[in-house]
Parts: C-alpha cells; sequence; structure tokens
C-alpha cells in the first residue's frame, strides 16, 4: 500500500478535521511571519537611526580623537575633508559620505549664556543621510556659506526664539582662543528620534569652519554603505584608501564598535529575541496541540486499520505523511499570506499614533515591517517540521495500544 | 599689563607689616604709586598652554587707572576681537557678531580665551584691606633678593580665593610670586613675575606665568612687549562705542 | 440543574485525555500571553524605572530659581530650610531624602574630568533611590565618610580603583573655590549611563561642610508607589506646600524630557505584539475546542434521541466547556503568576546572552518584567469565555441537524 496515497486519500476525506487542522497551523505561520518583520522592522529602525545620526555605517576620526572626545578636541581633525569625501563617494559600496563637526558653544542671548551642542554639516550632502529637509517644523534650510542655522525645537522654546531671529554663538575655537559669531535662525526642526539632545543646532560646515578657526576642517566623516551588511569589509578597505592618500592620522571605524548605542541595539535585539521566543513557543504549541488532537479522535480509525493488518511503524508513518503535507500547505499558504500582509505595510508604514504610556515625547513612530529569510523562509520549514513531528507522539501511542481498546475508544 | 592680573594680588595688603617702621597705608600707596597710572598702553603677547600645546595670541591693551581697561587682540585668528572692563563689568566684541557680549553673573567665572585667568579675575571687587586679613609671616630671599611673605585670609565669604599669599620684593614693591588656595587649605594657582625694569620710574614686570597646581601642563603665560606709560590715549577708548568699532 | 452539571462533570472526567489537551492549550496560551505581557510592560517600566530608580526619583522638591536654570547647577538658588518642607509634607504618603548637586572637577593623576557630583544622605537615600544595589566594586557610602562612589565607565575613564584617592574642585555655595580630597569606596555600575559615565556621589554632611551650605540643599527628592499618577500627585504636593511659594515640584516626567533612550524598544510596536499572541492564544483554544467538541456530534445526537431537550445539551456542554475553561484558565494564571513573579524579582540575564559588546564599557542587562494585573483579570475571564463560546458553535451546530443525522456523523 502506497501509505502515500492513502495520507492524501485521509486527508481529503477528513475535510472539517484536516480544514481545522490545517487552518490552525496557517494561521499561527501567518502571525510569526507578520510578527518577525515587524520585530525586524523595529530593529532595522533603530540601526537606521544609529546610521544616520551618529556614526554612519563607517566613521572616520582622527586616531586620537575618540580618546579625547570628552575635551572636544577641534585639533584632532580630519583635514582638507572635501578630499577625504569625495575619495568616499568615488567607491562603489559607498552610498553617501558626509562631514560633519562637533562643538560646544556657549549661546548668548539677553544677556544670558546658555549651553548648546553644535553640529556643522553638509546641507545638501545630507540630503539623504540625515534628512534634516524631513524634520524641518518651520522656516527653511540654512544656506552653506552663511551664518545661518537650525535649531532643535527644544532649544528655540527653551531661548524663546523664533525664525528670523538672531542669536551670538561664543566658543573655544582651535586654537584655544574664543570666538564670537552672530547666527540668523531660518528654521526650527524637530528629529522623531528618541534620546536625540534637545538643545542642538544645525550649521553650515564651511561656516563652522570660519568659526571654529578650523580651515578645511571636521571633526569626522561618515559613510553610508549601499549594503549595510559589508561594514566590517568596507572599514578595512576605507583604512587602506585613507593610508593611500597618506592620511595615517585617520582611522576608520565600523558602527558595530563604537559607542553605547550598539550597546542598545544588541539589548534590543536580545529582547526581541525573546519576544520572538515567545511567538514561537506559542504558535509551536498550537500546531502540535491541533496535530495531538487530530490524531487521538482518530483512535478508531487506527484500530480499524491495525484490526486490518496495518504495522504500528506504518500507522505511525501514515499518520507522519498526513501531518507533513498538511502541515507543509498550511504553512506555505501561511507564509505566502504573512508576505501579502508585510509587504504593502512595508512600504506604508504602521502608524502607531498611540501615545506611550506616561512620557508625551511627541513621536508619532512609524514602524515599517520587513521581511527577511528568518520571516519567511526559516518559519516555513519550522512550522511544517514541528506539524510532522507533533504527530509522532499520538500516533506511536495509539499504534501501541490494541487494536480492540483502539476500538472501542470513542 | 597688571591690570589683566588678578589684582587681588598685587595690592596693599600690607597693613599688618610689623617688621618695618613703614606703615600699612604708606606701603600700599608705594605699591600702587608703583602700579596704577594714569594712562598705560602696552603691545604684548599671551601663551595659552595645556596638553596637547601651547598657543600663542598677542594684544594690545590700554588702560587708565584701576578700573578702565580696553584690549584688543592682533594674532591672525583672534584679531579683532576685543576686551572692555569699566569697573566690574566685561563687555566682549567679536567681529563677525552683531552684538556686543555683556559678561554678568557666572559667566565671569568663564576663563579669558581658555587661559588660567578668568574674567573675575580681571574685574577688582573692592578694597582688598576690606577683604583680607594679612599676617606678615617672615621675610625670604628669593633670588637674593629680599621679599616680604605675606598671608592673605578672606574677611568674608564669597571671595575666589579664600586664602593667598604674596611675596613682595622689599626694594621694588613688585610682587614676584603668590599662590592661591581653595577654601580648605589646597594650592590652587601659582603665579610668578619677572624680567622686572624700569619703565618711566616704576618698576614693571614684564613676563608672568600662572599656572593650574592641580593640571600638569595648564599654564598661561604673558609678556610686556613694549609699554608705555605716558601714552596719550584717544578720548571715549574706553566706551562701548569705541569697542565696536 | 443539577444532573446537567453532574453531567458536564462526568463528562470532563470520561474524556480525560481531551480534557488535558484542551485545558494546557489554554493554559499555555495564557501563561505565553502572561509572559509576553508582562514582560512588554518591563520594557516600558524599564526606562522609567532607569530614571526614576536612579536619577529623578518620583518628584523633587526645588526653589524656582533653581528649575530655571537647572543646567548650571547653581548652588546659590538652594532650599535654606529643607526641614520645615519635610515637616509639610508628613502625612503626604511620600518618602523624602535631602540632595545637593554640583559641578566638579575630579581630578586623578594626571587626568581630570567634569563630572556632576552629588551629595546624598547614605541613611535615607536608600528610601528612594536604588543605587545601592548597583555596586561593582567595594561598598556604598556611610554617612560623614571622607568618601566617593563613582560610576563604573568614569572609573574606567580615569583609571581609579576602590581605595584610591582624588580630589574634587569645586567652589562653594558663595563662590570660593574647594578642594575636596576623598577616598573612593565603592564603584557603581547601574543601568543608567548617565550616572555610570559622569557622576560621583559623596555624603551630605561633607558637602554640607566643604561647600559652606549651612544646611541648606539643592533639592529634595520624593518618593510614591509606581500605581500613583505622577500629574495629579504633584499637583496635590503642590497644594500642601502653598506656603512655600518659591519652591516648585517637579515629577519626573518633566525633569526626564531630555532623555529617553529606550523609547525606541518600548514604542508602540510592543501593543500589536500583543495583540498578535492574543489572536494565536485565540486560535489555538478555538481550534482545540471546536474539534473536542465535533467529535461528539454523534454523542449529541444519542443524547437527543434519549430526549433530552436542546437547551439541556447546550448546557451541559456550556458547563463542560467551562469546566475546561477554569481548569486551563486557572492553571494558566497560577503558571503565568510564577513566572511572572520570578521574572519580576530576578529577571533575565542578558549579559551572558549580549556576549561580546565592544563599546569598552560593561553593561548591565538584567532585565526585569512588571505587574500588570489588568493582564492576568482580562486573562481569566478570556479564558473562560473563549472556551465557552468556541463549544457553543460546533454544539449548536449539531442541535440544528436532524437527529439522524447526528448519529451517523463521522
Amino acid at each position: 500500500m502506497k501509505l502515500a496515497r492513502i495520507a492524501f486519500r485521509n486527508i481529503r476525506r477528513n475535510r472539517r478535521r484536516s480544514l481545522l487542522s490545517g487552518t490552525a497551523i496557517m494561521i499561527a505561520t501567518l502571525f510569526i511571519t507578520f510578527a518577525f518583520s515587524l520585530i525586524a522592522g523595529m530593529l532595522g529602525d533603530i540601526e537606521s537611526n544609529i546610521v544616520r545620526y551618529v556614526s554612519g555605517h563607517v566613521r572616520i576620526r582622527h586616531v586620537e580623537y575618540d580618546e579625547n572626545e570628552q575635551l572636544n578636541p577641534l585639533h584632532l581633525s580630519v583635514s582638507e575633508y572635501e578630499e577625504v569625501v569625495r575619495q568616499m563617494e568615488s567607491e562603489e559600496e559607498v552610498a553617501a559620505a558626509v562631514p560633519r563637526t562637533r562643538f560646544f558653544t556657549a549661546i548668548y542671548r539677553n544677556g544670558r549664556t546658555y549651553a548648546g551642542m553644535g553640529l556643522g554639516v553638509d546641507f545638501p550632502r545630507e540630503a539623504s543621510v540625515m534628512r534634516i529637509q524631513d524634520a524641518i517644523e518651520e522656516g527653511r534650510l540654512p544656506q552653506m556659506g552663511q551664518r545661518e542655522m537650525v535649531l532643535s525645537a527644544g532649544l528655540a522654546e527653551e531661548l524663546d526664539l523664533e525664525v528670523g531671529e538672531r542669536l551670538t554663538l561664543l566658543t573655544k575655537n582651535k586654537y584655544l582662543g574664543m570666538s564670537g559669531m552672530t547666527f540668523t535662525v531660518t528654521g526650527i526642526v524637530r528629529f522623531l528620534v528618541a534620546g536625540f539632545n534637545e538643545s542642538f543646532f544645525l550649521v553650515p560646515i564651511d561656516t563652522t569652519a570660519r568659526f571654529l578657526k578650523m580651515s578645511d576642517e571636521a571633526t569626522e566623516v561618515l559613510v553610508v554603505l549601499n549594503d549595510s551588511k559589508r561594514v566590517d569589509e568596507f572599514a578595512e578597505k576605507a583604512t587602506g584608501i585613507l593610508a593611500a592618500m597618506g592620511r595615517k592620522n585617520l582611522s576608520a571605524q565600523p558602527w558595530t564598535r563604537i559607542g553605547a548605542s550598539v550597546g542598545w541595539m544588541q539589548l534590543a535585539r536580545s529582547a526581541y529575541d525573546v519576544i520572538a521566543l515567545v511567538f514561537f513557543i506559542l504558535a509551536s504549541t498550537v500546531i502540535v496541540n491541533t496535530t495531538m488532537m487530530v490524531i487521538f479522535e482518530r483512535m478508531r480509525e487506527i484500530g480499524t486499520v491495525a484490526a486490518m493488518g496495518m504495522t504500528p511503524r506504518e500507522i505511525v508513518r501514515l499518520f507522519f505523511l498526513e501531518a507533513l503535507y498538511i502541515g507543509a500547505i498550511a504553512a506555505f499558504v501561511g507564509v505566502l499570506l504573512g508576505i501579502g500582509i508585510t509587504i504593502p505595510l512595508s512600504k506604508v508604514g504602521i502608524d502607531l499614533t498611540q501615545p506611550m504610556q506616561g512620557v508625551d515625547l511627541e513621536i508619532n513612530p512609524v514602524v515599517y515591517p520587513r521581511l527577511n529569510i528568518r520571516s519567511t523562509v526559516f518559519v516555513f520549514f519550522y512550522s511544517t517540521i514541528i506539524a510532522s513531528l507533533a504527530s509522532f507522539i499520538p500516533s506511536r501511542r495509539a499504534a501501541k495500544i490494541e487494536p480492540v481498546e483502539a476500538l472501542r475508544s470513542v | 599689563m597688571n591690570r589683566i592680573l588678578p589684582l587681588i594680588f598685587t595690592f596693599g595688603l600690607l597693613a599688618a607689616l610689623s617688621v618695618s617702621a613703614i606703615t600699612a597705608e604708606e606701603i600700599v600707596k608705594n605699591v600702587e604709586r608703583n602700579e596704577i597710572n594714569e594712562a598705560e598702553r602696552i603691545d604684548g603677547s599671551m601663551i595659552i598652554s595645556d596638553r596637547f600645546g601651547s598657543r600663542t595670541k598677542t594684544f594690545i591693551s590700554y588702560a587708565s587707572g584701576s578700573d578702565k581697561m580696553l584690549l584688543e587682540f592682533t594674532n591672525p585668528e583672534e584679531r579683532g576681537q576685543k576686551i572692555l572692563r569699566l569697573e566690574d563689568e566685561i563687555y566682549l566684541y567679536f567681529p563677525e557678531a552683531e552684538e556686543v557680549i555683556h559678561l554678568q553673573g557666572s559667566a565671569l567665572k568663564e576663563s579669558v580665551m581658555g587661559s588660567d585667568f578668568s574674567y573675575e579675575d580681571m574685574t577688582g571687587e573692592g578694597d582688598l584691606l576690606d577683604q583680607y586679613e594679612v599676617t606678615l609671616l617672615g621675610e625670604e630671599s628669593i633670588e637674593g633678593r629680599k621679599h616680604y611673605h605675606l598671608e592673605l585670609k578672606a574677611r568674608k565669604r564669597g571671595l575666589a580665593y579664600p586664602k593667598q599669599e604674596a611675596w613682595i620684593d622689599a626694594e621694588t614693591w613688585v610682587m614676584t610670586r603668590a599662590n592661591a588656595y581653595s577654601l580648605s587649605g589646597r594650592l590652587l594657582k601659582e603665579m610668578e613675575l619677572g624680567d622686572i625694569r624700569v619703565v618711566a620710574g616704576k618698576y614693571v614686570p614684564h613676563y608672568i606665568i600662572m599656572r593650574d597646581a592641580m593640571k600638569k601642563k595648564s599654564s598661561t603665560e604673558m609678556r610686556i612687549e613694549a609699554i608705555d606709560l605716558v601714552a596719550k590715549l584717544p578720548p571715549d577708548i574706553f566706551s562701548l562705542e569705541e569697542l565696536t568699532w | 440543574m443539577g444532573f446537567i452539571v453532574s453531567l458536564a462533570w462526568k463528562n470532563l472526567s470520561r474524556y480525560k485525555r481531551r480534557t488535558l489537551i484542551t485545558a494546557c492549550a489554554l493554559a499555555f496560551g495564557i501563561i505565553m500571553f502572561l509572559w509576553l505581557d508582562g514582560m512588554l510592560q518591563g520594557i516600558e517600566r524599564e526606562s522609567e524605572r532607569n530614571i526614576i530608580w536612579y536619577e529623578t526619583g518620583s518628584a523633587k522638591l526645588m526653589t524656582t530659581e533653581y528649575q530655571e536654570d537647572l543646567k548650571s547647577m547653581p548652588l546659590k538658588h538652594c532650599i535654606e530650610d529643607p526641614q520645615s518642607l519635610e515637616q509639610a509634607l508628613t502625612g503626604a504618603g511620600v518618602t523624602t531624602t535631602r540632595r545637593t548637586v554640583f559641578a566638579g572637577e575630579i581630578f586623578y593623576g594626571e587626568g581630570s574630568l567634569y563630572v556632576k557630583v552629588i551629595a546624598v544622605d547614605p541613611e535615607t537615600d536608600g528610601e528612594i533611590y536604588r543605587l545601592s544595589d548597583t555596586l561593582a566594586q567595594g561598598r556604598y557610602l556611610e554617612a560623614g565618610e571622607q568618601g566617593v562612589v563613582i560610576g563604573e565607565w568614569l572609573a574606567q575613564d580615569l583609571g581609579i580603583a576602590v581605595g584610591e584617592e582624588i580630589t574634587i574642585r569645586t567652589r562653594t555655595r558663595y563662590g570660593a573655590f574647594q578642594t575636596i580630597e576623598l577616598i573612593v569606596v565603592g564603584v557603581l555600575n547601574s543601568p543608567n549611563p548617565m550616572i555610570n559615565k559622569g557622576t560621583a556621589y559623596i555624603p551630605l554632611s561633607l558637602a554640607d561642610e566643604a561647600l559652606e551650605m549651612e544646611g541648606a540643599v539643592t533639592e529634595i527628592t520624593l518618593l510614591f508607589p509606581e500605581w500613583q499618577d505622577p500629574e495629579l500627585k504633584v499637583q496635590e504636593l503642590q497644594g500642601r506646600l502653598s506656603a512655600f511659594p518659591g519652591i516648585t515640584v517637579q515629577s519626573w516626567k518633566d525633569l526626564a524630557r531630555d532623555f529617553l533612550m529606550f523609547a525606541q524598544m518600548k514604542s508602540a510596536g510592543s501593543s500589536i505584539l500583543l495583540i498578535l499572541v492574543f489572536v494565536i492564544a485565540a486560535v489555538g483554544i478555538s481550534n482545540t475546542m471546536l474539534m473536542a467538541v465535533y467529535e461528539r456530534v454523534r454523542e449529541i445526537g444519542m443524547m437527543r434521541a434519549m430526549g433530552m431537550g436542546d437547551g439541556a445539551i447546550r448546557a451541559a456542554f456550556l458547563f463542560e466547556a467551562g469546566g475546561i475553561g477554569l481548569i486551563g484558565t486557572l492553571s494558566g494564571i497560577v503558571l503565568g503568576l510564577v513566572l511572572n513573579w520570578y521574572m519580576v524579582n530576578y529577571g533575565m540575564d542578558f549579559s551572558a546572552i549580549m556576549g561580546q559588546m565592544d563599546i569598552g564599557y560593561r553593561v548591565t542587562g538584567i532585565f526585569r518584567s512588571a505587574w500588570h494585573p489588568q493582564a492576568f483579570v482580562g486573562g481569566l475571564i478570556f479564558g473562560i469565555v473563549a472556551a465557552m463560546v468556541f463549544s457553543l458553535i460546533p454544539s449548536s451546530r449539531a442541535l440544528k441537524m436532524q437527529i439522524t443525522e447526528c448519529l451517523r456523523y463521522e
């Protein structure tokens, strides 16, 4: 007897049962796929924020800058940054390269001084990296070379400033002397990233250089890659390029080795892994449960078939095949549906405007679920296997019972 | 030049001098006579050093009496920047700033140009004999010259340096050395003056170095390249209008 | 009625395996739901606790001038008479502790760093803050000693170990320069990076003397239970302190505006995940219930044939389902309780999972859940209701069929 054919016939015969079991497996699989995609999306968000706002994929700095970072050492800079940026841009793996200069200043307004953190940026180049144009709440971006700036909303509030007004910055320049410069506020920005320093402002990097007496220098150059997985590889390549350019005092670090944000990323990932585990266990339970029930309900059938001469081994294998087929089909459909739901949502995003418990950060996080191997192929195989394996326990138990017993149990 | 230094160090602290027959007031007058000028113009340089290295700045300063001073930087990086002191007020001018910065309150505690001097150090806060109780600890010889070693203890609260020590050259009435201490008695700053030359009948130290005693490589040095004690100063030079010119 | 109940009960014990499997499905679904809910609540709480347990307490009292200039930590705007404030708050249901915060420079060896120094009362601080739980080396402060406890990252930056001497340079309340010699008695590693990186703790009495405070402090921290709404409580407290117009009460939310690094992790995506788990659990339960009842259609037919009324049959199945629901739900809740209790008090140690994280600093990765009574109640209700509802569907269907069809049902 071809067990496979019998298995198929059984499935078709007990339509209701197969449907119930299959549906359960399908829904469980569907949800796991979706949940994993959601999680991947959230993690991707965190990573994307680190890359865009903090360090890029690879960060180029003066070798001694990091250890002295607290003192904001402007003389430990990337000199002739334009050259470095252009060189990086010309590499095929690179999506964008931007220079940035961080500096601390005192903001002088109405007779008082306030602390502020400034970032000198190349606004045109940042269109694809920091995407400041998307964060503008009021006004416009500064023009390069001009004494113009955009402020964070928090700072604007603290200083009671509006677009069009001016304020003066005081800072320690590269030569340990003081510098003062008046800027016109051309716009107010709000970045939807939690943890972003509330008191910051953005200034054109060439104006910054003039202000800080740094000629053609930046404190760092960030590189964003096309393929986020080749980070370590490119960091090495970049180091080589820099050496070839004669820039021995510069180093290129992959973002995975920089600072605390990586730590939180890891923490987030671990947390989500645990959540994923919960889903797994639950979905598995559903699948196992269903499969087991199906078999236990068919005790009489098992008895009949055993009485007719089928060996326990064949019985087990029969049910295994049944579970396998139902599982495979259901899992396949489930994954397909999961993909079907995820793809449009990945474009549109899920707008979670539900304010977070307690703290009102005025953030509307939009999550873009994303598909990956884990959420699709892996889930498919896992569901199928679990369904098939789940058949063993009940079928083995059932097969061992005396046919008479089985026939009697209803 | 001394106008820029913590004036607290340099004034008539000698009231309690018991060694010589000369009275405290007369000593104070001697020191002040040597120190304060009707008009003064200095061409000088300042060298600021920290663990990363040294930076030199050059300047021209004008002073009148003990409460008016205008300083303008002439080195390339800070050229055009000015500091104006009118009694207890400090004003800063920067060529690329469209307003004059008026420093008050806690801003005065900031250091001038990242040096070891703060703006506070630059503003005299009233009569020193009022603020400090002075004791003569004795006589010491520094580089072969007789010096009076004085100890100053703050009479009231709120003075930046609760305790100081000074060594005054007995002949020239120039303070050669000074130390400033924290409330608990720890040495914070050390200052030395040297290269004393006679200019228009007065003894003028042409070199000063101030060190942060707690940070190994942090110091500020000042040199007088040229000094004119009888300069004819332009009228209204110590004014806000002049500052922005 | 009694007959129906005993019928239901007898059925429960007769079909032990079925009952067990279904109850298990139910229990498992509930356990997973509670576990995930607890964890998600924990994530949300974590960042809140991070702030409340280590930085702000539930709220702080300070002078209005101090609050306006918060970032500069102006000692001169201190609270002159903390005692009268504390007295005014007796009976308000808050715990209080006094603190004085000031900026200082730590000197050790060749290096120095600007830090925030917090002078605490070692005897009462622990009632509000959990810093003493986070000691990595050495011990916590003792009242009146010349000791200091610093964050681990700070210790690492300066190369300081327990037992070494450091000096803090600062200015007193009246502006005089002051130096404080201290011995490091402890090093702490808390979940709060700002503390690890830039804070030092000294005894309040020491600061009182060194800074010429004369009994004044810069803030009084308050603690009230987590479940109380901070905004409301603050209003109440402000009312009690109406006799002190110069004092303002700031809730931890007001104080933590700038800081929330975990916000992304705990973002609203968690509610979606919870819904997904809920649905999967529901699918599992429904599936087994459906299957269980469908298998007994013939039984229903026999009961009808023997003259039992429709209402009675429905009731019997309902009770049976209710019974299963109760068993499953209760075990689920109990086990969920145990699991949650463990997670709340011991949590999961992520440090092992996180493995090599090259950020240069050690990060404590113990993650704890939070109690969410609503979830337990909801789970209980849902479990029983779902079981009953899902048994109604097939049994109603069976009741609609012809009796003979029922008997023939396969």
